[in-house]
Formats: structure tokens, sequence, C-alpha cells
């Protein structure tokens, strides 16, 4: 009679070999611990040695949005600093709104409708127009008092 | 919130050489295209036909398009589907329709058998490059005809 591994065609080895696969498993683990999860050209490295079903899903996880705190952290452009361009999203000018809300992104400067790009935000971390991330991690330390301040002038001057 | 009667326009009254794309009159969200085949590629002189559809979520998705002409191509498969990394993980929002018909007509002057789509056709190229040359010539001649 056969054995399952025959039947099966597979090799004992590598089906029940529990010390091999933990020793495999820490080293996997260690590898892991040493990367800094940002680090790009590992983790697709690592990325790569998975099958192309599971790199798809891999690559939705990491593309996952940022949190609302984050859009609502974006510093808003004041009034009088807001360009006379279109809006890269919705190609609506700036100017043209009556009540704009225009966000700057705090790595890269590019400007978009606060209702455009906190769409985008929520479920992708990257600047629709040069692709860098945003650094959604990261704490913001940015003064969005003065745009606050002048629109209260506006308000109540 | 996206201004998609203005995108429209703009493609009808500013149209991109050899591209032309008309939303469908029951419906502005699906777009009958034809790309022309660029010049010095094996799809030259032919018409290829394609459709494009804006989800509901665009500009936050991309655009769903489709060859309808058959095209003997490394990155297009026998149901006309296009490998092409801005319709996939690659989209942005700033990204409009336009520039996507520009990739795609990009994608038949540069065909990249690396990334394929139909494998077999990506396999014929990679081993047989000129073969592989005259048999989109003969496909584009016998499917890809002017109407």
């Amino acid at each position: 009679m056969s054995s399952y591994h025959e039947e099966h065609n597979t090799s004992p080895h590598t089906q029940s070999n529990p010390q091999g696969r933990r020793e495999i498993r820490s080293e996997f683990r260690n590898l892991y611990e040493q990367l800094t999860p940002t680090d790009p050209t590992l983790i697709s490295l690592l990325a790569s040695l998975l099958p192309p079903e599971l790199q798809e899903e891999w690559g939705k996880k990491s593309n996952e949005g940022c949190s609302q705190a984050f859009i609502d952290s974006l510093p808003r452009v004041p009034k009088d600093k807001i360009p006379n361009d279109l809006c890269s999203i919705c190609f609506e000018n700036f100017r043209e709104d009556e009540y704009p809300l225009v966000i700057e992104l705090p790595h890269c400067s590019h400007k978009f409708d606060l209702q455009c790009i906190s769409v985008w935000l929520s479920s992708n971390s990257t600047c629709p127009v040069c692709r860098d991330k945003v650094n959604h991690n990261a704490k913001l330390d940015i003064d969005t008092t003065e745009a606050e301040l002048e629109e209260d002038w506006g308000m109540y001057g | 919130m996206h201004n998609n009667p203005q995108e429209t326009e703009r493609l009808i009254s500013d149209p991109v050489p050899g591209i032309t794309a008309e939303p469908h009159d029951d419906n502005l969200r699906y777009f009958k295209v034809s790309i022309e085949g660029p010049e010095q590629s094996p799809y030259e002189k032919g018409i290829f036909q394609l459709e494009l559809y804006l989800p509901d979520d665009y500009p936050m998705e991309a655009p769903k398009v489709r060859f309808l002409t058959k095209i003997y191509h490394p990155n297009i498969d026998r149901l006309g589907r296009i490998c092409l990394d801005i319709l996939k993980t690659n989209w942005s929002p700033a990204l409009q329709i336009r520039t996507v018909l520009l990739s795609v007509q990009a994608l038949l002057a540069s065909p990249n058998p690396n990334d394929p789509l139909a494998n077999d056709v990506a396999e014929d190229w990679i081993k047989n490059e000129e073969g592989a040359k005259n048999t989109a010539r003969e496909w584009t001649l016998l499917y890809a005809k002017k109407e």
C-alpha cells in the first residue's frame, strides 16, 4: 500500500517537520521585525514572493486611506492666498466657489478642494497629482490659526 | 462633485488627434470611443473601437475601458480587457478620460510583453517578435477597418 505522501505526491519532509517550519517562521519574523514598515523596496520585494492574487490584495491593503483626523487636520489655504487655478480633481476654479475651502497637502503643497480631496484620501494615501505618500502617520504641527483668524475677521469685522 | 458635462464638452470641443469619444445619447456615463493605431506600429491605419464607462465613483475610481475591436496585443486579452496600471492600482482622480485614452494609444505604440494580460500573445511576442507583429498587422487589416 502506498503511503499518504506517495498518493498525494508530496514529500513528508515539507509536510511534517514542525521543527524546521518553526525555524523558518521565526527567521521570517526576525526579518520582518527588522524592517521599517515604510521601507518600500523591501515590502515590494516581499510582495513579489506572493502569488499574483495575493499581491493584488496586499496592494489594496497597503493603499489604505487616511484617518478622518488626518483629513480634518489638513492645513486650509487662507482665502486671500487661494490661487486662480483649477482643482485637479473637479477641474473647477477654486475662486469660482463662493465659499472656497481649499487645503494644501503638507508634504508636496498641492492644493485641492477639501470636499474633493477628502473623498480620495478616505480610501487612498497618495497625492492625486504627484502620487507621493501624503504621510498620514506623521503628526501635523502646522499653524492654521492664521487662516481661521482671517476667516473670523471676515465674519465679525 | 466632478464636472462630468464639462469634461465631456472639452473632449468634443478640443479633441485629441487620432482619438474620438462620444457620450451615448441615453447614458452620459457611457462613451463610444475610437482610437487610430499609432504610426509605425503594427496597428497603423487601423481604427479600433472601444467602450468607456464612468463608474458612479468616478473620478475616485478609474473609468472602465474595453476594446470592442479584436486586436493582437500582449496587454489586451481576447475579451478586450486592457492591462494598464493607471486603470487599476495607479489610478488618480487627477487623470481624465483624455489622459486615459492617450495612455491606451501609447500602449498600442509600445506593447509590453513582460507584463502580459494575454499570455499566449505575450509568449509569441517574446519568442518571435517579427512574427507576432505580422500577426498584429494581419488582424489590424482584418478587423480594425474604417467604417
